[in-house]
């Protein structure tokens, strides 16, 4: 985003803008602005016709698809740039859609538990205030606290192993690995982020489960320890690759110049490469740390399913119950305040994951601008 | 990359000390591997190598390695041998020592029956020792001598049987018991570890020489121990599944090749169960999520990298679509679930399940795609545009066709991602746990069309469908059993068969890229 922008007078901005436009629309084939005036128009109106969940969504449906299809014979250029600006509004529609309708079927669990501070109503509180979740039994309360406990053990273990592990890994493959070696390992990890969540939750499920239960002598096989490492695992990817892109976009100059010195390459590594990449380096750790808070199949298939906070609050003996998993178990036979209380579940996953992924841009943005010099 | 720390100008021949020190690097990833086959219950440890319980054999090489680790450091620190240490071990080795031996002073004092004063004050007391043995003299002794003393003190209480087969340790208010079956190979592991990285700095004479060689060694393990936790991993699946997946396998016959368990239902008619519906299912997703995400994807990263002018709205555009990237895939699901599926005939379907992995799959597909489109070369636009070639022109005959590589590779991972998702289908497609094969959706078949709105409809995907993932999960949350001879071999067989069917597309992507970069370098 451009914070140079000088800043000027908005109706100046809109006077220009106008001005534009309007040279725009005289410049323009009438035809050709009419056939994309019709085939967005009816885009637009087709899009409303599916939100409000009309049978009649088809028809303007259909007039765009028309619309575009002669635009495209006739005036192709035109209707390629509308056609490709629509889309590129889908992702920030998509974006909106998912806030408006998971926030809006939260409400009714945010009303159920409101608790009053001093004689100020505020709703939700009940859910981060009180340690109780149950849907069945009086009295109904749905706290989140015991998962986000949970999901909070399982993360933190996870980055244990993910983040040393995985900037270990991306100064491998960034810094130490021939170019043979690299071509071996790169596409390995690559597979290892294909391996599908259920896969891992089986064979925690058949394999890990059992022998923790024995080997420990627990009751139950579900642990936040195997949970957390399992998790930890599926994080990795995310953090080598973010990683090995951070350290590869150090200038090669300075690394040259510390070699040059005399300095090994472990030495130029610490002191030169690392130090500079430090801020993407980081955020491959936020990343990751994103990835193993919203991981839900081999959470839900390892844990034993009970919302409740384990004694002492670190045993990680105990596996009981992250924020997806209790959607991803509770949902489809829960109904009314219950299913709403998942959503507001969904929410708070979402809101934490979206906030973790705007720092690490953020960061990001920060180390390009940083290296990049004068600009 | 440069080689400097392959100097031959001021290195001699190889020395005797450096013989022994990689003999001990050598011993310390002996020591590792066999702990870890004795963690994952391949050996006893009390199977009898030699004569001696293999805890005890372990016991004895760490206090061998123990011993000769401290030695190294004593044989530098008297200069007997050519080394160029430097004054410190350094703040990392002695904050990480402080904590090691703090913990070693409290579990030991703990297990010892103290308190929880009692423990703290030992393990400060440790930890204080650690620090000031590492920190304080010069390098080849405060990077050996703490290292040594640890492993010796494992070696003691292996060789002695304080810690052996049969011993266990309750621990109390955490619901677990330690035994000596798990806890002898983590000794043996972290302690190996411990002396194969001293070691191996002693080798590199220690100094800048010495780090190197010892970040290294810790370097190339863990590297080492990815790759082999992933083709474990899929060895793993494979064999297990193996089994399931060729059951019933046969060539010749009524078609080519008989294949049952991919070609069969699971109902009560088959003889041996397949997953057919499930794999049309999952063929239909991805079909049907593509369909929707690639030509949005692509036409975005068009617009944004070749219309745009970097501004607000490509900044935001930029944000939304790496906060959805990052958007946890059950989050994907309750979209679906309160989006979607009222929209289309209020329960799970087909196309909900499209759909809902279309948006998931959108930011990948654009994230790569901008990227290959921001990859051309700027003197092509130029070049073309020299020529009197309009913009959209250019954009389709020259930056497109350069960046195609890019796209398909990008689209073919992005897919073979979504392929294996299981929670955003679990809330919005559904379907059976043992579907026959009369469930699996037949979309090209079932078009149908009316005279009232909406006019064109498909029953097939408007029906809940299973897919591999959520059969697996189904399978898994029965409970394993189900109305088939044989469930574990069959939801093995159903794994194998996923992971496939994931490895395949990576298979493809990894394939393409690799193509298209020789292609690109001739």
């Amino acid at each position: 985003m451009s914070l140079t922008t000088p800043r000027t007078d908005w109706r100046a901005g809109i006077e220009r803008r106008l001005t534009r436009t309007r040279e725009f629309v005289d410049d323009t084939d009438p035809e050709a602005l009419a056939v994309v005036l019709a085939s967005m128009g009816s885009l637009v109106a087709a899009f409303f016709g599916f939100l409000l969940a009309s049978a009649w969504t088809a028809v303007p449906l259909g007039a765009f698809l028309i619309a575009t299809g002669y635009g495209w014979v006739r005036h192709q250029a035109l209707v390629a740039r509308a056609v490709s600006f629509a889309m590129t509004t889908v992702t920030l529609v998509t974006l909106g859609l998912i806030v408006v309708f998971i926030f809006v079927e939260s409400i009714p669990a945010f009303r159920y538990e409101t608790t009053s501070v001093f004689g100020v109503s505020v709703p939700g509180l009940g859910m981060f205030a009180q340690t109780r979740w149950d849907a069945v039994s009086e009295p109904v309360r749905y706290s989140l606290l015991p998962m986000i406990h949970g999901t909070v053990m399982v993360t933190a273990i996870a980055t244990l192993v993910a983040a040393p592990i995985g900037v270990a890994a991306a100064l491998f493959i960034a810094e130490i690995a021939s170019l043979r070696v690299r071509e071996l390992v790169k596409p390995g990890i690559e597979v290892l982020a294909g391996i599908p969540s259920i896969v891992y939750g089986f064979i925690g499920f058949t394999v890990i489960n059992p022998w923790a239960s024995g080997a420990f002598a627990l009751n139950g096989g579900s642990t936040y320890l195997f949970v957390g490492m399992v998790v930890g695992l599926m994080a990795l990817p995310t953090v080598v690759s973010v990683a090995e892109d951070a350290l590869t976009s150090v200038p090669d100059v300075m690394k040259n110049g510390s070699l040059a010195l005399g300095a090994t390459d472990w030495q130029s590594m610490i002191s030169i490469t690392l130090p500079a990449a430090f801020s993407g380096v980081s955020a491959a750790v936020l990343l990751g740390v994103g990835r193993a808070i919203g991981e839900t199949m081999a959470a839900t298939v390892m844990l034993a399913g009970i919302p409740r906070i384990s004694d002492p609050l670190v045993n990680v003996f105990y596996g009981y119950e992250t924020l997806t998993s209790l959607i991803a178990r509770g949902y489809g036979s829960a109904n009314g305040v219950h299913e709403s209380a998942l959503f507001v579940a969904g929410v708070v996953l979402f809101v934490t994951v979206l906030c973790l992924s705007i720092a690490s841009q953020y960061i990001e943005a920060r180390m390009r601008r940083r290296l990049g010099g004068a600009e | 990359m440069s080689r400097a720390t392959q100097n031959a100008l001021v290195r001699d021949d190889r020395t005797a000390y450096e013989t022994v020190t990689g003999t001990a690097v050598g011993l310390s990833g002996a020591a590792f591997a066999v702990g870890l086959t004795a963690l994952l219950d391949v050996v006893a440890i009390d199977y009898s190598v030699a004569g001696l319980e293999l805890s005890v054999a372990f016991g004895a090489v760490l206090l061998a390695l123990g011993v000769s680790v401290v030695g190294f450091g004593m044989a530098s620190r008297l200069g007997y041998v050519d080394a160029a240490p430097q004054p410190s071990a350094g703040i990392v080795a002695a904050v990480a020592f402080t904590g090691i031996w703090f913990a070693v002073g409290a579990v030991v004092s703990g297990a010892a029956g103290l308190g929880t004063g009692g423990r703290l004050g030992v393990g400060t007391v440790l930890g204080g020792i650690a620090f000031a043995t590492t920190a304080l003299p010069r390098e080849d002794v405060g990077s050996t001598a703490p290292a040594g003393a640890l492993a010796g003190l494992c070696g003691l209480s292996l060789v002695s049987g304080v810690v052996g087969p049969g011993w266990e340790q309750v621990l109390v208010g955490y619901n677990a018991t330690l035994f000596g079956d798990t806890v002898v190979p983590v000794l043996v592991l972290f302690a190996s570890l411990v002396t194969g990285w001293s070691a191996a700095k002693a080798y590199g004479g220690f100094g800048a020489r010495g780090r190197n060689v010892g970040a290294y060694v810790l370097i190339y393990l863990v590297v080492c121990s990815i790759l082999a936790v992933l083709v474990g991993l899929v060895a793993f699946v494979t064999v297990k599944g193996l089994p399931g997946l060729f059951n019933g396998f046969g060539v010749g016959g009524a078609g080519l090749v008989r294949w049952p368990f991919l070609t069969n239902g699971a109902g009560l008619l088959a003889d041996i169960a397949g997953v057919f519906p499930a794999l049309v299912g999952t063929v239909w997703l991805v079909i049907g999520a593509v369909l929707f995400a690639v030509p949005t994807g692509v036409g975005a990263a068009v617009f944004l990298s070749e219309y745009a002018e970097q501004g607000r709205f490509t900044g935001a555009v930029e944000v939304a679509t790496n906060g959805l990237w990052s958007t946890p895939s059950i989050v994907f699901g309750l979209f679906g679930a309160a989006f979607l599926i009222p929209r289309f005939g209020n329960q799970k379907s087909l196309i909900a399940g499209m759909l809902t992995l279309g948006f998931m799959l959108l930011p990948l597909v654009l994230i790569t795609s901008r990227e290959a489109i921001l990859a051309v070369p700027d003197e092509y636009r130029d070049a073309s545009a020299a020529l009197g070639v309009s913009k959209w022109q250019t954009i389709r005959s020259v930056v497109l066709p350069a960046a195609i590589p890019g796209i398909t590779t990008g689209v073919i991972l992005g897919v073979g991602r979504i392929a294996g998702e299981t929670a955003p289908i679990l809330l919005t497609m559904g379907g059976g746990v043992l579907p026959g094969k009369s469930a699996a959706p037949d979309v090209l078949g079932s078009f149908q069309l009316s005279a009232s709105p909406p006019f064109v409809s498909n029953p097939a995907l408007l029906e809940a469908t299973s897919a591999l993932p959520y059969q697996l999960y189904a399978l898994i949350t029965a409970g394993l059993s189900g109305n088939i001879q044989n469930p574990q071999e069959y939801a093995w067989g159903l794994a194998l068969t996923l992971l496939l069917v994931v490895l395949a597309f990576y298979a493809v992507g990894i394939a393409t890229r690799y193509y298209f970069r020789k292609k690109l370098h001739q």
